[in-house]
């Protein structure tokens, strides 16, 4: 048993903020009472819910791709020597799996989502999670471009396909469904790409881009699915992009919808010269559309490597950097691209993502619905997040940091006319309670009694990128993991995954259409659960429990 | 710069109306590739199977391969790398004279033949051997293979990908990035990972002489590495954990026979192209597998005092 | 002047990291600082002197003797001052070297001033691969500063090197100025094949006969005002650069068309005797 005493909490999900209270905690939950054990004087510190990512890449092909391809940031990069505690690892641009755990612990943050998992990978993804210490995890698997479920909608067969969705989310044992250019990846595999709701698709006649996120959202919701679809638009990074982002907004009306990344999809102009910010437009909207989440992925200046499923787009990223260029694209399933990037504050466009990023998060009312995300680690790397939270509670500094940017900038962004400055209770909200609660991970993001003991205890400090980069304490499950910046323990972290229903039947539907497309035996294609290690099958709504904290 | 632009083999299987394969000779080296997954098989986009595709063989000499594919084109030996660079500057429309195509054994129409067949492809696919990658010029013959295919998407659809021999040596290569953010020859020395292919690499540490002991599992350098490279691993304390006995159990201190993995012993093998598949033993052994091997040496070291009495420090200037 | 003089007095049996052996170290270190100065012997951390003799303190100098071709990153990202090695020496001598100067009086390993933005090394032996080089995935090799190998080196040499001069007076192997991006490297005796491989730009000297890569063109002959800039800036290295046009001319070829890129190679020629 373990008392935390005197620490100012910020507990959105209570609706605490700011008060002094104590906290106690056993067996690795918040407890009501208090009768021995260790206590721990947090007087004049601030207290959170461990952080909660809604949106990253961590483990799986595509990041372990990126880790081939970037030797040189490895070299540069702050290295974890082993000792008798801790595995060795390297940070960067795309940490290693056992450093990725201990940097995300090491900022207190306690629970990541890994956003794009393909099926056929999947064993290898949760090998790679089952890797990364103390952080509970759960993955998002990719099935917009998958072409037997395209085939059934083109068919008709929206019914099957719905079974087929449920199927490959137990096969993959992943928590949710990530959409990602949804058409687009499918094109691709023609070397075209369909950027837009009404695009064709190659090798469809009826479908569009906008038949499947309307239908995607609408099966997930019917599926009870405790995360709504989450999307990654068509026509990511693209030049007046806003209007297929508004449309894909207009389309998912009455579903709900998890939007990935927006930043990367609220630009305006129609070239590279004239690209402007139009995150007003894209906040007004979403205010007044509360069926909707988002998360940011914010843009910070610097190295990074850009990695996602959208191969049309890594394509042209590589045709206009000349960088290197990784490209894998997975039978019947998705793609991905792998392109090293530096964002450039004397880059115009770049710029102009950076200040959208922060558009975004300031200009959307709700912190409920808007998450602290830089799409690890397209935008920036994840360890980089307490830069952003000072940015967001300062003004000033943002002016500062605005003074940097390209003269011509002007009139392209609207952060210099915005003077909000977020709350402590805000910030909990963004890195926390509002994507746990968006996950439908109702243990995590809040301090409620039974919840699970995962916390943040930050010195208060002026100086926000340093209070939010070094915690005092940072607790997982009731256990101390970091100490002033050092690791104490390593616990495993649990994985959540769910098991939506579907018929019995729908194996011997699939497996002919599966032979058909894929070269390992169907048997083999799904992933045993005994591989994940720590599983946590959450429940649907619809499904007997009305708690989705089983065991 | 080039890059990596690769696929799973079902897309091949799926989509694949052009296929190369440059250095390597499947049909006596992987003997169900064709079949399973590049030229005999069916699919939605390619209907009529090997009627719909076009396959080019690339290599020194007409092997068994040859059979199978409608063009043969013969490139001199050693030549590898000038044809590969010629091509890339042809289709860029950069001139390469007639004459200086002739070293390559091949003649400037023949190429320009193949670029017309690869753009004019809808998804071309490129594989290649160790005829590619472990001639002279090596990892660069195989960069220039993968920046062709690169840059090929300026055009059309392109990937490529190696055919890799061994079992699981992609497995190996997949958990060392994900552990310690390189492929193959890193250090562990300093206590955090360095990687230096050359510096780090076996074959070389090695050569050199630099090691003092040698731990190897599942792999028989001493049937394939270089007269320097097998004294060494006979003069230093070697030890192997194989099911059989090997060229290299034979020179080694100790042996420990171990259950073979995927007959005996459960696990993931990764394919060539990363898929990992689940290995299910159809057999059972009385010998411990691998995994637990290596997971009780561990534990007996863990035992002992930690060697390591001060934090190492990195390397600085790394930049 | 004062000096550090370090002689090995045991042989490593493993390889020996000792990037603490530079100038801008020694300069601030006492004689007990030196000895008690951490190299790593394979994996255990052992103290300098176990395998060095330690004679002098806090000088900017360093001498060693003895055979030390399994003791690496000698003169890693010194700024200043010397340091010079009677014997051999092992792998990334002077990598990310700024400035100062190094002369080995023996040969080199591999990466002999591998990414180096500044300053001298002179290797009076033979060097091994990747001589002023980039390392694995680093998109720019050498950045500045002068090489010079008396004798012969191995592949990759001047591997995306960006500027500075590499001047190998010896014979070299494949791959000489590999996807170089600017920089000049001069060959003295020549090189084995695929010499300014995808180059971008730069410019490769060589005062012989070279095979070239198919995809570099031919694009005139001359006796370019440069190189004698050049040879005036390499005599006091003892470097010399032919340019009487009595004797003979560079053949210049660009290249390498597959980037495309805009690289020369010079090849002396000398007139024939008639």
């Amino acid at each position: 048993m373990l008392r935390i005493t005197g620490g100012t909490i910020y507990d959105p999900a209570n609706g605490i903020n700011g008060e002094v209270r104590d906290l106690y905690i056993a067996d690795g939950k918040f407890s009501s009472k208090f009768d021995a054990g260790r206590t721990i004087d947090a007087t004049g510190m601030v207290i959170m819910p461990g952080g909660v990512d809604v949106h990253t890449h961590v483990a799986g092909g595509s990041i372990n791709f990126g880790r081939a391809r970037t030797p040189e940031d490895h070299r540069r990069t702050h290295a974890f020597i082993r000792s008798k505690t801790r595995r060795s690892g390297l940070g960067g641009m795309a940490p290693t799996t056992f450093a990725t755990g201990y940097l995300y612990a090491g900022m207190g943050w306690t629970t990541v989502n890994e956003a794009a998992v393909p099926v056929l990978s999947a064993r290898h993804t949760h090998e790679e999670l089952n890797d990364i210490p103390i952080v509970d995890k759960s993955s998002l698997v990719l099935l917009a471009n998958n072409e037997i479920i395209l085939d059934l909608l083109e068919e008709g067969e929206d019914e099957r396909a719905k079974q087929i969705m449920a199927w490959y989310i137990w096969a993959a044992k992943s928590y949710g469904v990530k959409a990602v250019n949804p058409g687009g990846v499918a094109s691709w595999k023609y070397g075209n790409d369909s950027k837009h709701l009404t695009s064709k698709i190659s090798g469809y006649d009826h479908i569009t881009p906008g038949t499947i996120v309307t239908k995607y959202a609408k099966m997930i919701d019917e599926l009870g699915i405790p995360h709504p679809l989450h999307l990654h638009c068509n026509n990511l990074g693209a030049p007046g992009n806003v209007e297929t982002t508004l449309e894909t907004m207009r389309h998912l009306e009455g579903s709900r919808a998890h939007f990935a990344h927006l930043q990367y999809h609220a630009y305006g102009g129609d070239d590279w010269g004239n690209m402007r910010s139009e995150a007003a437009r894209l906040a007004e909207y979403f205010n007044a559309h509360t069926n909707m989440t988002t998360d940011a992925g914010a843009v910070l200046f610097g190295d990074t490597v850009t990695i996602t499923a959208d191969g049309p787009w890594q394509h042209l990223l590589y045709k206009l950097t000349g960088r290197k260029w990784g490209n894998l694209d997975v039978e019947n399933e998705t793609g991905c691209g792998i392109v090293p990037y530096t964002y450039r504050p004397s880059n115009l466009v770049n710029a102009v993502q950076w200040a959208v990023g922060l558009e975004l998060l300031l200009l959307i009312n709700d912190p409920w619905r808007v998450f602290l995300s830089t799409d690890h680690p397209n935008g920036a790397c994840f360890w980089r997040y307490p830069e952003i939270i000072q940015l967001l509670m300062c003004a000033d500094y943002r002016n500062e940091c605005m003074a940097n940017l390209p003269l011509n900038i002007k009139n392209k962004i609207s952060l210099p006319e915005i003077s909000r400055e977020y709350t402590l209770y805000e910030i909990a909200t963004i890195t926390s309670a509002g994507p746990a609660r968006s996950l439908g991970l109702k243990h995590k993001g809040n301090l409620g009694i039974g919840k699970d003991a995962d916390l943040v205890i930050y010195h208060q400090d002026k100086d926000i990128a340093r209070m939010f980069g070094h915690p005092r304490y940072v607790f997982k499950g009731g256990e101390i993991v970091i100490e002033e910046g050092d690791i104490r323990e390593t616990p495993d972290g649990k994985e959540y995954l769910i098991q939506p229903f579907y018929e019995p039947d729908i194996d011997e539907f699939l497996r002919p259409r599966f032979e058909d497309r894929y070269c390992m035996s169907f048997e083999n294609y799904p992933v045993e659960m005994e591989r994940i290690e720590h599983a946590q099958i959450q429940k649907c709504t619809g499904d007997d429990a009305e708690d989705g904290d089983s065991q | 710069m080039g890059g990596k632009v690769t696929c799973t083999l079902g897309e091949v299987k799926n989509r694949a109306d052009f296929i190369v394969y440059w250095g390597g000779n499947p049909a006596e080296c992987h003997p169900r590739h064709f079949t399973k997954y590049t030229l005999m098989q069916k699919s939605k986009f390619l209907p009529r199977g090997r009627k719909d595709r076009t396959v080019v063989l690339v290599d020194i000499r007409e092997t068994k391969s040859a059979k199978a594919a409608d063009h043969f084109l013969q490139v001199r030996p050693g030549k590898d790398f000038e044809l590969l660079t010629i091509l890339r500057a042809l289709i860029k429309d950069q001139k390469v004279s007639e004459e200086q195509v002739a070293e390559t054994g091949l003649s400037l129409e023949v190429l320009k033949d193949l670029i017309e067949k690869m753009k004019a492809a809808k998804f071309g696919v490129m594989f290649f051997g160790m005829g590619l990658s472990m001639t002279r010029g090596k990892h660069m013959n195989a960069a220039a293979l993968l920046t062709l295919a690169a840059e090929m998407n300026a055009f059309t659809k392109f990937v490529a990908m190696p055919m890799r021999g061994h079992g699981n040596v992609t497995g190996a290569d997949v958990i060392m990035r994900w552990q310690t953010g390189y492929p193959f020859g890193i250090s562990l020395n300093r206590g955090y990972p360095r990687y230096n292919p050359g510096e780090f690499s076996t074959v070389d540490v090695l050569v050199r002489g630099d090691t003092d002991c040698a731990f190897i599992i599942g792999a028989d350098p001493g049937a394939t590495m270089p007269k320097p490279a097998i004294d060494h691993l006979a003069k230093v304390p070697t030890i192997v954990l194989d099911p059989h006995v090997t060229h290299t159990s034979r020179l080694s201190r100790v042996h420990i026979t171990t259950a073979p993995a995927g007959i005996a012993a459960p696990g993931t093998g990764y394919r060539m192209d990363e898929v990992p598949m689940p290995l299910k033993p159809a057999l059972q052994s009385p010998y411990p597998s691998d995994e637990e091997v290596v997971r009780r040496i561990r534990e007996t070291i863990a035992l002992r005092p930690d060697w390591m009495t001060n934090q190492p420090q990195m390397i600085e200037a790394q930049i | 002047m004062s000096e550090v003089i370090l002689r090995l007095k045991q042989d490593p049996v493993v390889t020996l990291e000792a990037e603490v052996i530079t100038p801008d170290k020694f300069a601030e270190m006492s004689h007990e600082q030196i000895c008690e100065s951490i190299v790593y012997h394979g994996k255990r951390q052992l103290r300098l002197d176990e395998f060095f003799e330690v004679e002098g303190e806090k000088s900017e100098h360093i001498v060693l003797h003895g055979d030390m071709h399994r003791v690496r990153h000698l003169g890693r990202a010194m700024t200043m001052g010397s340091l010079t090695a009677h014997g051999d020496v092992g792998m990334h001598l002077g990598a990310h070297m700024k400035g100062g100067e190094i002369c080995i009086r023996g040969n080199a390993g591999d990466w002999v001033g591998a990414e180096m933005s500044g300053g001298k090394i002179h290797v009076r032996g033979e060097a091994g691969q990747q001589v002023g080089a980039a390392y694995r995935g680093s998109l720019a090799g050498m950045k500045g500063g002068i090489i010079i190998v008396d004798g012969s080196a191995g592949i990759e040499v001047g591997m995306r090197m960006k500027r500075g001069t590499i001047f190998i007076r010896g014979s070299v192997k494949d791959f000489a100025g590999l996807q170089m991006i600017g920089g000049t490297i001069i060959l003295g005796e020549g090189a084995e094949i695929r010499t300014g491989a995808w180059m971008q730009r730069g410019t490769i000297i060589s005062l012989k006969p070279i095979d070239l890569m198919p995809t570099f063109g031919e694009s005139g002959v001359m006796n370019p005002t440069f190189i004698s800039v050049y040879s005036n800036l390499l005599k006091p290295h003892g470097c010399e650069l032919p340019n009487d046009q009595n004797l003979g001319c560079y053949r210049r070829f660009s290249g390498d068309r597959s980037v495309p890129g805009k690289g020369e190679i010079l090849i002396w020629q000398e007139h024939a005797l008639n």
